[in-house]
């Protein structure tokens, strides 16, 4: 098996690809994953990027 | 792991840094200067005047306040660094296993007593902690000219520095949440790099076109084949949505290491990364 | 005398064409071997396979160990220089000799710049901004300062010229070669090593044609500067080659008794290079 697998590059990277997408499709199956985005828990993104002069008046009238 | 263990890994990381120094430091150093040479532009296009006012708002503004709390406010500029920064290890994740090869060395790399595992190992060590250290190193000299610059202009316009110096520690703050933000990032994106790294050892001209084709082959076949999408589902979740990459707050970075996400890629990518220590043995 | 080279049926093939056709090898600890051969004969990939980089089948110990399970292991024991300029081009002359001292636990620093100190190399230059001698005098030294079982050149000499050359192999065996270290040398070039050899093979489209000692070359092969009366019973003692010398014919024989060969004409111990030809020539009309 071993001599198989490692018997040239192409046989070596036919492998790999095959373990890699067996795992992602195994737990995709298993865990029902669809296309999401992860959510990011991130307090300060919108009040740089969209309210920016006001987060400068709140912090500066305190 | 014994002294000359150690020693061994650090000249590989060494090698590593030498080698593609261009990328780990010339191309922050140059987009520092850049910065550098706009923000003079726009100081000379402002009044003096202009410019006492807004220190002494920034002043008042950072006075008192926890420079961790305030950290987040200087990551906007950072950003910048951290786009060259996944830009230039791509470049370098698809060329370091290649440019060896392409150019013949590798016979001497080889002929040395270092296993393939250490090899590989020193790039993903590389781009997952050294790269950002240089990349974090440029932005502190940037922040401390900076604040020379401000500190003079505060003495001659008798500006309070008080808040100014709170200012400077915000500034450093940052500098952490930067690094641990690059550092969760590639770890998060660990299956892209091992992809990388399998092809660039992989290939005997073009890794980069390898990868690429591959992967858009690979995509196809799943569909094909179980009729689903985890491949390009996997790659969409990981690679839109820029908040992903950007730690905005101390108390999220646990939670981004550790969960279930973040454990089930780096499987995956140690998959990849194991298949370019493998194809390491073939170099001709 | 024990082997340091153990090798039995390599075979290594690319495609359909056959880089290695069987070879057996057995290289005699502390012998310096030259492995030679025209251009394509299977040389590279012999010593290749020698060092863990090239995979082969069949059975292979060099220095006690299997190359193609552990390299890295192997190379604590085995140097390795391949045709010039392989040396990492971006690398400056000190930042060799730092990366070896730091990878290699049997490497002497101090030894390194005494070779060093010796030649015109700049410690503070890049690689790419050598000349190509210099950057072999550079490899040189730094195998030299490193205290291993198996030292293996693969046509290290290509390319230079006769002064670097010379100088070369004067360095390998005055200042490195004790009788207890083994190197193996591949060339092409014949001449050049003839007077440093201890043992001899020669290979051949991925087959060894000849192994031997340097010692029993001269009482195996003969040749014979063959009278013009004489040449039909010099032809019916199978010589191995015939070439013309001095308007005389001159026959090489491959194990015929020496008395036998004494009635045909003056004898002569074949050089190596003559030698190798006769071998090469018997093998393509064989």
């Amino acid at each position: 098996m071993k001599n198989i697998i490692l018997k040239n590059r192409y046989t070596l990277l036919i492998t790999v690809l095959i373990v890699y997408m067996g795992v992602l499709v195994t737990e995709g199956a298993i865990t029902g994953r669809e296309a999401r985005v992860f959510d990011f828990e991130n307090p300060y993104f919108d009040l740089n990027i969209n309210n920016l002069e006001e987060f400068f008046e709140i912090e500066v009238e305190r | 792991m014994d002294k000359f263990t150690l020693f061994q890994f650090y000249a590989l990381l060494k090698r590593e840094f030498l080698e593609h120094r261009n990328l780990f430091l010339g191309a922050p150093a140059v987009l520092a200067a850049l910065i550098l040479v706009a923000a003079i532009w726009i100081a000379s296009q402002l009044e003096q005047a202009e410019i006492v006012k807004g220190m002494e708002y920034l002043s008042v503004l950072f006075d008192g306040l926890s420079p961790f709390d305030m950290a987040p406010f200087f990551m906007m500029l950072a950003i910048p660094f951290m786009i060259t920064l996944y830009i230039c290890s791509l470049i370098y994740l698809v060329n370091t296993l290649f440019q060896d090869r392409k150019e013949m060395s590798v016979l001497f790399w080889q002929s040395m007593p270092v296993s393939n595992f250490k090899t590989v190992l020193s790039k993903v060590v590389t781009v997952v902690v050294v790269a950002p250290i240089f990349y974090v190193a440029i932005i502190f000299a940037l922040y401390l000219v900076g604040m020379i610059w401000l500190t003079v202009l505060g003495l001659i316009n008798g500006v309070d520095l008080v808040g100014i110096g709170w200012m400077f520690l915000a500034a450093i703050a940052s500098l952490l949440l930067i690094y641990l933000s690059t550092f969760i990032a590639s770890l998060w994106l660990f299956p892209t790099l091992g992809w990388l790294l399998l092809f660039s050892a992989f290939a005997r001209k073009t890794p980069a076109l390898w990868a690429i084709g591959v992967f858009i082959l690979v995509g196809f076949l799943e569909d094909f084949m179980f009729g689903s999408q985890y491949l390009a589902n996997w790659v969409e979740s990981r690679a839109t949505n820029p908040n992903q990459y950007l730690i905005f707050d101390f108390h999220n970075v646990l939670d981004r290491l550790f969960n279930y996400d973040m454990l089930f890629g780096l499987i995956v990518g140690s998959i990849l990364v194991a298949g370019a220590v493998y194809m390491r043995r073939f170099i001709d | 005398m024990t082997n340091i080279v153990e090798a039995t049926a390599l075979v290594k093939s690319y495609g359909n064409f056959k880089a290695l056709d069987g070879v057996d090898l057995a290289i005699p600890s502390g012998s310096i071997s030259g492995l030679i051969g025209p251009n394509g004969a299977g040389k590279t990939t012999t010593l290749k396979s020698l060092i863990g980089l090239c995979d082969v089948e069949g059975e292979l110990v060099v220095a006690g160990r299997d190359p193609r399970v552990s390299r890295h292991k192997l190379m604590e024991d085995v140097c390795f220089i391949a045709d010039v300029g392989i040396l990492p081009k971006w690398f400056t002359v000190n930042q060799v000799i730092d990366y070896v001292e730091a990878v290699h636990p049997r490497f002497d620093r101090k030894k390194a710049e005494k070779f060093l100190s010796t030649t015109d190399i700049p410690a503070k230059k890049r690689i790419k901004n050598l000349s190509k001698g210099m950057v072999t005098q550079l490899h040189l030294a730094m195998v030299m300062s490193i205290d291993v079982k198996l030292l293996v050149l693969d046509e290290p000499t290509l390319g230079l010229d006769i002064i670097y050359r010379k100088e070369f192999y004067d360095r390998l065996l005055n200042d490195y070669y004790d009788g207890n270290r083994t190197i193996i040398i591949s060339t092409h070039q014949v001449e050049e090593i003839e007077t440093l050899l201890s043992h001899l093979v020669f290979i051949n489209k991925g087959k060894i044609v000849l192994d031997s000692q340097m010692s029993d070359i001269a009482e195996i092969y003969t040749e014979v500067l063959v009278d013009a009366d004489m040449v039909q019973q010099a032809d019916e003692l199978k010589p191995i080659h015939i070439r013309t010398l001095l308007g005389k014919k001159s026959y090489t024989f491959e194990a015929v008794d020496k008395a036998q060969l004494q009635e045909l004409g003056e004898l002569y111990t074949p050089s190596v290079a003559d030698l190798f030809v006769a071998k090469m020539s018997e093998d393509r009309h064989g």
